[in-house]
């Protein structure tokens, strides 16, 4: 049966099922909607950051790089199927196409494109490590401008959206604690 | 009518259909569809159960006997259960995403084959759903089409985790699409066939004619790796990683949306486990008896199947999760090199043995000591851009810390995830000059 109906009422066999299943569900569950379960997961604190809109430009190189390999795999498919009426002539032409798509990707590998290694924070993990190195590192030097603000504690610039949360002010309604609303 | 109907929609059925053929179309697709359904539920009953075991734990014991309704009731429960969907939710895609996940986890078994030829009313047909000329290609579609699903259901969730969970999955996905697409390569270099049922009827004389034994381990190990990444499954799961991301891109998810997200992982592993006895393990082929002719392939497919289902349980309770990197230097740095290497060398024996071990040679002298040096300077060139490097090494700071101004001498600091000997003989840590006074007060 070389044919593709199966498929096709599969298809559909298998959109009914989800739909349905939204459906029965839809009807059966409760709706007792509130500002709190509507929010975002949070770990249960009042969101406090948008979710960020921009990623580490690795995962875009990711994408990139695997087009390589995509269109090299679309050219290996119909190769392997006509292997055997292609012979010899066939291999050397993908055995160059091979060694094409072999040097760029060794031209990106030595490049660190595909680096994804931790973050190297810096020297401090090396044997000169020493407490005074690390507790330096994390805590802000005391001339810096942060920590003068922070430890004076007046006057904060601006409450983050999170603390007017937080507070219930009543130009948030929308987004009451969870503790509240539940 | 209805062939006049299944002709428009499929133009390769040129043999006319009649009511009986669409009957047993009807018949066979609403089997297989049922059959899909009981083995996802015994397989999370089974999954659950076996890992319980390994844990030293009971497990599901109330639902029916050994809990074996266990996934039934869960099933039912998400009934009940409210629907919710965060306020910052892309509204159209967040509901369409359930769809993208399971309709290619249903269409993706349609292609494997379960048993022989039988006949019933005249009729001979084989037991799989379909048996389409494009075959395996089909299967890639799918796995490439459930990435839309996570993808999607992450994105349009306007929430982090599953945000975070869905940009690692599409790169996670995308980079262990390439070995498993190599490999299958591998196996149609054997065929000459993209239909699944050919390359079952290849391997079907002897055990040692399976590809498994054919095309030497490797193909195979590199797909099942490939194959457990694909279906996010642990040791891969850094997509859902509950300890880092609470569940990933189906955090948002409630009720019988996320039970289908389920379900299209479990129904994932069900079908992939399936792929594997097909393209590397004969699919239904065994030893037979007279009597009960259809049924052996069957059990045969079923016992294969199953032994990989155990598989898949038992990495998720040997195997930690790998880190990112780990992950990502596993599939690029590792799979991907080997298996495209591996498919050559395959495809040069085939002509003959002069071509496969020069190839082999080629790869071993050439490639490999290359890869090796690539990956080397790749390292160190990945480091060298990071600006935090040069925190130590802002006059300040150093001073106070003790240490000398300019930062630790290079060479004296063992790279952190540099082996010392890995070709590190420049100046890993270094730090730019113009960059040293950054982060200085």
């Amino acid at each position: 049966m070389d044919n593709y109906l199966p498929i096709f009422v599969l298809l559909v066999l298998g959109f009914l099922f989800a739909a349905l299943s939204f459906t029965a569900s839809a009807i059966l569950a409760p709706r007792r909607p509130s500002v709190a379960k509507a929010a975002p997961y949070e770990c249960g604190i009042v969101p406090r950051n948008e979710p960020p809109e921009r990623f580490p430009v690795r995962f875009y190189l990711v994408a990139m790089i695997f087009i390589v390999f995509d269109i090299e795999i679309v050219f290996l498919y119909p190769w392997a199927v006509e292997f055997r009426a292609l012979g010899t002539f066939g291999l050397v032409e993908i055995l160059v196409f091979a060694a094409a798509v072999v040097i760029a990707f060794l031209y990106l590998l030595s490049n660190g494109a595909l680096e994804w290694g931790p973050a190297r924070r810096s020297a401090h993990w090396s044997s000169a490590r020493t407490t005074a190195s690390t507790v330096l590192h994390i805590s802000p030097a005391p001339s810096d401008p942060r920590l003068s603000q922070a430890s004076g504690g007046e006057a904060p610039e601006h409450e983050t959206p999170a603390e007017e949360l937080a507070e219930g002010s009543s130009e948030a309604p929308a987004r009451a604690h969870p503790h509240e609303a539940a | 009518m209805i062939s006049a109907i299944a002709a428009t929609l499929d133009p390769l059925f040129d043999h006319g259909v009649g009511l009986a053929v669409f009957l047993i179309v009807l018949i066979r697709v609403a089997v297989a569809f049922a059959a899909l359904m009981v083995a996802v539920m015994l397989m999370i009953w089974f999954e659950r159960k076996l890992i319980s075991d390994m844990q030293n734990r009971i497990g599901p014991n109330r639902a029916g006997p050994f809990g074996l309704l266990q996934s039934l009731a869960d099933g039912i429960k998400l009934f009940f259960k409210e629907d919710l969907m965060p306020t910052g939710a892309d509204r159209r895609v967040f509901l369409l995403a359930p769809y993208l996940s399971i309709l290619p986890a249903f269409l993706a078994f349609a292609i494997v084959p379960i048993g022989g030829l039988i006949t019933i009313a005249g009729h001979r047909f084989e037991l799989q759903v379909a048996d389409p000329p494009m075959g395996i290609l089909f299967l890639l579609a799918m796995s490439a089409i459930s990435v839309y699903g996570v993808m999607l259901a992450g994105w349009s969730s306007g929430s982090k985790y599953p945000l975070l969970g869905s940009v690692r999955a599409s790169a996670q996905m995308v980079s262990y699409e390439a070995p498993l697409g190599i490999t299958i390569v591998t196996v149609i270099l054997l065929t000459g066939s993209l239909s699944t049922r050919a390359i079952v009827d290849a391997q079907a004389a002897h055990f040692w004619d399976w590809n498994l034994i054919r095309l030497g381990i490797v193909p195979f190990l590199i797909f099942m790796i490939a194959v457990t990444a694909e279906m996010n499954r642990p040791p891969f799961d850094l997509v859902e990683a509950d300890s880092e991301l609470v569940g990933g891109f189906n955090t948002e998810y409630s009720s019988l949306r996320f039970a289908l997200f389920y379900l299209a992982e479990f129904m994932n592993t069900v079908t992939m486990s399936a792929i594997i006895v097909t393209l590397f393990l004969g699919g239904p082929d065994g030893p037979g008896f007279p009597f009960l002719r259809w049924l052996w392939p069957i059990l045969w497919f079923l016992g294969k199947t199953f032994v990989f289902l155990f598989i898949y349980v038992w990495l998720r309770a040997a195997l930690p999760r790998l880190r990112y990197d780990q992950l990502m230097n596993l599939g690029w740095k590792w799979l991907i090199p080997i298996a495209l290497g591996w498919m050559l060398f395959v495809a040069g024996l085939r002509i003959n043995e002069a071509w496969g071990l020069g190839i082999l040679g080629v790869l071993v002298v050439l490639v490999g000591p290359a890869l090796y040096r690539a990956v080397a300077l790749g390292k160190r060139a990945g480091h060298l851009g990071e600006p935090r490097a040069a925190v130590v090494a802002s006059p300040g700071l150093a001073k106070r810390s003790g240490l000398p101004a300019g930062g630790v001498p290079a060479g004296a600091v063992p790279a952190g995830g540099v082996p010392a000997g890995a070709g590190g003989s420049g100046p890993v840590h270094a730090p730019k000059p113009g960059s040293g006074g950054e982060e200085a007060p």
